[in-house]
């Protein structure tokens, strides 16, 4: 399995809020190793890793994991709870997970 | 299920469809699926799918916050097609432990997404966990200043698990408000009365207000946050010219 993490750079430099606050957990986690790859989205370059990764795999927000799996194939995960909840078999409270679906797309506040 | 279906190919394929067409795709290929309805405009899914089957099937987030005028129209919506609604409430334990713990109106001091995420996107959840797939009425135009799209039909990553592949349907992503209420207004579709009142969205009633004339529909919502926070799309229109 190959896990890679990617994370978006701002024009300013720094890294968008929700990048910093997943890797701040994946640290506290001590998730951090189990990660390959960190690959950065970096906004002021369309070619960098990160933002070629999001066009091939069609995803519009930061940060996202790309899993790759021998058997099962790749996975995109874009919600960290759920990330770890299905790879790492963590148990999560479902109201987190729910906090950060809502997080990852603005768009369910209409359901 | 249809043992081909690659909804990146279809949502391209389907792009500049009718909601009709793209409707008539999900009942075509899954038969366990269902359409999400919130007792507002949504409604012209329902009224769309039934022309199409008699049998769709419909749920709804009951949040226990909603307008009383909604709980009558879902009921209404009801009997008007002769449906079932599922009609899903929050977990109780959970409901309450939260109101316990920061009381009714907690949203207005720390946001919205912990109760909204209680109220809806848990029993959504499960919900969802018990379908192949599910048809919704957003639309592009529902989220001004942000440049994410709603795909005709995509994988929904975030509801899928790893034993169940959730495909989701956005029939109206296309659609503007106007184009939904030239659809309600000729197909005589009953709608909310709230729409009457000056609401264009409609949620809970603690977090929906109506608006004034082209004040878009997103300022009736959460008005008292931050309107955006949009700083992780991943956009090479975000890029410096």
């Amino acid at each position: 399995m190959h896990i890679t993490f990617v994370k978006k750079i701002k024009t300013d430099g720094t890294p968008c809020r929700k990048c910093a606050e997943v890797q701040a957990r994946l640290e506290k986690d001590n998730y951090i190793r189990k990660i390959d790859e960190i690959v950065i989205a970096d906004e002021n370059n369309k070619n960098s890793k990160g933002m070629r990764l999001a066009k091939e795999y069609g995803i519009e927000q930061a940060p996202f994991f790309i899993v790759d799996d021998e058997k099962k194939g790749i996975a995109i995960y874009t919600v960290y709870f759920k990330f770890i909840s299905e790879i790492f078999n963590e148990k999560i409270n479902e109201k987190e997970i729910a906090k950060e679906i809502l997080d990852a797309d603005h768009n369910l506040d209409y359901i | 299920m249809s043992t081909i279906f690659n909804p990146e190919k279809l949502a391209n394929e389907y792009e500049n469809e009718s909601p009709e067409k793209i409707i008539k795709l999900a009942l075509e290929n899954f038969n366990n699926i269902a359409i999400s309805f919130s007792g507002a405009e949504d409604v012209v899914l329902i009224d769309i799918a039934k022309k199409i089957q008699s049998d769709v099937k419909v749920f709804s987030l009951d949040t226990g916050r909603l307008h009383a005028e909604t709980y009558r129209f879902i009921e209404q919506v009801r009997e008007h097609y002769k449906i079932e609604i599922d009609v899903l409430s929050p977990d109780t334990k959970s409901l309450q432990e939260f109101v316990y713990k920061k009381g009714l109106y907690s949203f207005y001091k720390d946001g919205h997404k912990e109760c909204c995420g209680i109220r809806k996107v848990v029993p959504l959840r499960r919900k969802l966990s018990t379908l192949n797939a599910w048809i919704t009425g957003q639309r592009k135009d529902q989220s001004p200043g942000t440049r994410i799209t709603v795909p005709v039909v995509e994988n929904d990553g975030a509801f899928s698990t790893p034993e169940n592949k959730l495909m989701k349907f956005n029939p109206l992503s296309n659609w503007s408000s106007t184009q939904v209420w030239e659809y309600i207004r000729s197909n005589d579709v009953p709608f909310n009365n709230l729409h009457e009142q000056g609401f264009i969205s409609i949620g809970c009633e603690p977090c929906t207000r109506p608006v004034l004339p082209n004040q878009h529909e997103r300022e009736g919502r959460w008005w008292w946050e931050d309107a955006t926070q949009k700083e992780c799309g991943l956009h090479a229109g975000n890029l410096k010219k």
